[in-house]
């Protein structure tokens, strides 16, 4: 264990000294805030601008249209009562800038349609904004139909269809409570699985360095050198271990710049969400994930010697952290369908899909989830092993990549 | 002389094919022990079975004063065939790292890579990056890496290929000064006038097996006999009747005798006939280039006057 420690140093300190792999450190996170940023900048530029908001109202709603308004913090409204008919603000609107004209009359709520005339630069988008109206002018349509108090509130109460399962029959109380309660903060689960899932997705993405490192080894022809000095198995080791550490790292930075930002710009509790119990098992699949793909690539990579000949069995292996992604339509429209069960017992779709499933279930299936890891833990033990065979053969062959046919014999040899 | 590394009975095969076989030797402290063999011959797998990088089928490897076949890496200093460093690190890095690896102290290691550096005219290279330097002076690198932890036992594999003739000699002063100074050292070369200059003793090895071994000295004085090279016509009727000579070539005028083993050189010379034709006459014996070619192309003719000290 003590030489896989100086290899995991030798690693970490090796590609800290690197200068392309501190600039992707230091860019990635820049480039996250850029695409997060930008985007705001745009609808900021746009949000800024103030609307003219003409209304028109023969229903009396002035007040509570204002005082809406005012409460509202996205609106950006300069609301204005306009007393001229219809045709003449039709007449002058396309001379204007932003500006709406809303024309809320008894006629129209009889039909149950109000017009909004726009000036020509307003985005259509701006009928979303409107919105705010419709629980208003709702009111005054109940009102105006002379209902008692019981009647109103009634109408007034939705009617929410819940979805449950014919054999979960005892389940819907608690999946009504669970709509109130748990829908009301769905970050809760969120937020640690995005969390995890960052983790995942770097350690994993580092863990890939671990193929070139190894494929490295044999190019320069420095494992015989190594090897001299250490097992197989320690060399092996130090890389996985060294590269996880690359990977905390990673996520680390990323975090130091990304926290304060969150922060300031979004006022979110993104700490007490992350601080919770579910936290720590959403963290250990993305370990066991990471163990599982280090495994893979640090054997294939013993395997090749020529990068750019590299054979498509392991252009095809660098693919598998994404094969989830084949799954990911069925498991959104159904998280606890079958595919997303299924994919949740095979190892190599199981860290990525259980941490998904585990952010949007309200729910936790423990059964299945105990189950999904124990796959898991036992396949990173297999895994581990035949990669120990493969990177022991392979990290001595010079010359010449390995075929899948080699390979495999030397995982039984 | 005590016994750094014992090799015993060692074997090794891939699927069905032999690699070695009952290969046997020793390397003691203070001497330079040659490992000679054609291409393929079995001498790197050897080499891997000693280090512990391939686990021998049979047979034992035992290092002085630790128990048997546990491998004693940090005492051991290794230049394989196939060697190379990691491109895109400084020369010091490089050499800490292995040097860390056979855990000897960081601060000393860093004082003889300086003074070996300096030694090898590197000096100042320290700090340059591993891919600006020129193959010799990676392989002077990879050298010092290799002697940088005092090894008691040093194993190089083809040292001297791809080097100029300085920095071979700058190589073999070193590898001789690391002898007298009591490192055992196992070397494999292909380059047989520098393996007679250098090594104290050999071992050649054929398909896996023994079929030389023993000190320089023994070798040229029990297998490789005296042959006289003689340059003038001479009809090969005149040359069958010079006495003691076991083997007769001749290549348009120049014509080697290769003499028997007993054989008295100033009685020999006497016999010569007087008809004979010489225009230049050098006796020498058979360099081990020689024997070497002899077994490596399975001609074994100049086994047939000499005695295998096997």
């Amino acid at each position: 264990m003590r030489n896989s420690l100086k290899v995991a140093k030798w690693e970490i300190n090796r590609n800290m000294k690197n200068k392309s792999f501190i600039i992707s450190l230091l860019s990635t996170p820049i480039i996250f805030l850029a695409f997060m940023f930008v985007p705001m900048l745009f609808n900021s530029f746009s949000a800024d601008k103030n609307v003219n908001v003409y209304m028109h109202d023969e229903l009396g709603v002035w007040d509570a249209v204002s005082e809406a308004v005012k409460n509202d913090e996205q609106l950006n409204w300069t609301l204005i009562q306009s007393q001229e008919d219809e045709s003449i603000m039709l007449e002058g609107l396309p001379e204007m800038e932003q500006s709406v004209y809303i024309v809320l009359t008894e006629e129209g709520l009889a039909k149950g349609q109000m017009n909004m005339y726009m000036s020509d630069d307003m985005d259509k988008s701006f009928g979303n904004e409107v919105g705010i109206l419709d629980e208003l002018l709702r009111q005054v349509q109940i009102e105006s139909i002379g209902l008692t108090d019981v009647q109103k509130a009634t109408i007034a109460h939705r009617v929410v269809i819940v979805p449950v399962y014919a054999g979960e029959t005892g389940a819907i109380e608690s999946e009504l409570k669970g709509t109130v309660l748990e829908a009301a903060d769905p970050m809760k689960r969120i937020v640690p699985g995005v969390f995890a899932g960052i983790i995942l997705f770097s350690i994993v993405m580092t863990g890939m360095m671990i193929f070139q490192s190894a494929s490295q080894e044999k190019k320069e022809k420095v494992a015989e050198i190594i090897l001299s000095s250490l097992t197989p198995t320690e060399l092996m080791q130090g890389k996985i271990i060294g590269y996880f550490i690359l990977g905390i790292t990673q996520v680390f930075v990323w975090l130091v710049v990304a926290f304060p930002v969150v922060l300031w710009k979004f006022d979110f509790p993104i700490v007490e969400y992350l601080f919770v119990p579910e936290t720590l098992l959403l963290l250990f699949i993305a370990f066991s994930g990471y163990l599982l793909f280090a495994a893979i690539f640090v054997g294939i990579g013993a395997t090749v010697e020529d990068m750019t000949a590299t054979s498509n069995f392991q252009g095809m292996v660098m693919m598998l952290p994404f094969l989830p992604l084949v799954f990911i339509g069925p498991i959104l429209s159904d998280p606890s369908g079958m595919v997303a069960k299924v994919g949740s017992f095979i190892p190599i779709t199981a860290p990525s899909i259980l941490l998904f499933r585990l952010s949007v279930l309200e729910e936790w299936p423990w059964l299945e989830i105990i189950i999904a890891l124990v796959i898991l833990v036992v396949s990173i033990w297999i895994f581990m092993k035949l990669a120990g065979k493969i990177f022991k053969m392979g990290i001595l062959m010079y010359g010449k990549n390995a075929t899948p046919k080699e390979i495999w014999k030397w995982m039984w040899a | 002389m005590t016994n750094i590394l014992t090799v015993k009975n060692l074997g090794k095969s891939f699927k069905s094919k032999r690699i070695i076989e009952n290969i046997s030797f020793e390397v003691r402290k203070g001497e330079i022990m040659a490992i000679l063999g054609p291409n393929g011959a079995g001498k790197s797998t050897t080499i891997r079975n000693i280090m512990g990088i391939m686990y021998p089928d049979e047979g034992s490897i035992e290092f002085n004063g630790h128990p048997e076949n546990t491998i004693p890496r940090q005492k051991i200093g290794y230049l394989p065939e196939e060697r190379g460093l990691y491109k895109n690190v400084k020369v010091m890095d490089m050499i800490l790292y292995l040097a860390n690896l056979k855990d000897y102290p960081v601060k000393k290691a860093r004082e003889r890579a300086l003074a070996y550096l300096a030694k090898f005219g590197l000096e100042g290279k320290d700090k340059v990056s591993v891919e600006e330097l020129s193959k010799g002076m990676a392989q002077k690198v990879q050298f010092i890496a290799s002697i940088i932890h005092e090894p008691d036992l040093l194993i190089l594999d083809e040292p001297f290929s791809g080097l100029d003739p300085v920095s071979q000699e700058t190589f073999k002063r070193e590898i001789r000064e690391l002898a007298n100074n009591g490192t055992a050292i196992l070397l494999s070369s292909h380059q047989m006038n520098v393996v007679e200059e250098l090594c104290d003793r050999l071992f050649m090895i054929q398909r896996g097996k023994k079929v030389i071994y023993g000190t320089m000295e023994d070798v040229k004085n029990d297998y490789a006999n005296f042959k006289c090279t003689i340059k003038g016509q001479n009809a090969p009727a005149l040359l069958e009747m010079i006495p003691d000579v076991q083997r007769i070539e001749q290549n348009e005028d120049v014509t080697v005798l290769y003499l028997t083993q007993d054989v008295k050189i100033p009685t020999w010379i006497r016999q010569l006939p007087e008809e004979l034709t010489i225009q230049e006459l050098v006796i020498d014996r058979i360099s081990l280039h020689e024997i070497f070619i002899d077994v490596a192309t399975d001609q074994h003719q100049l086994q047939e006057g000499g005695v295998l000290n096997a």
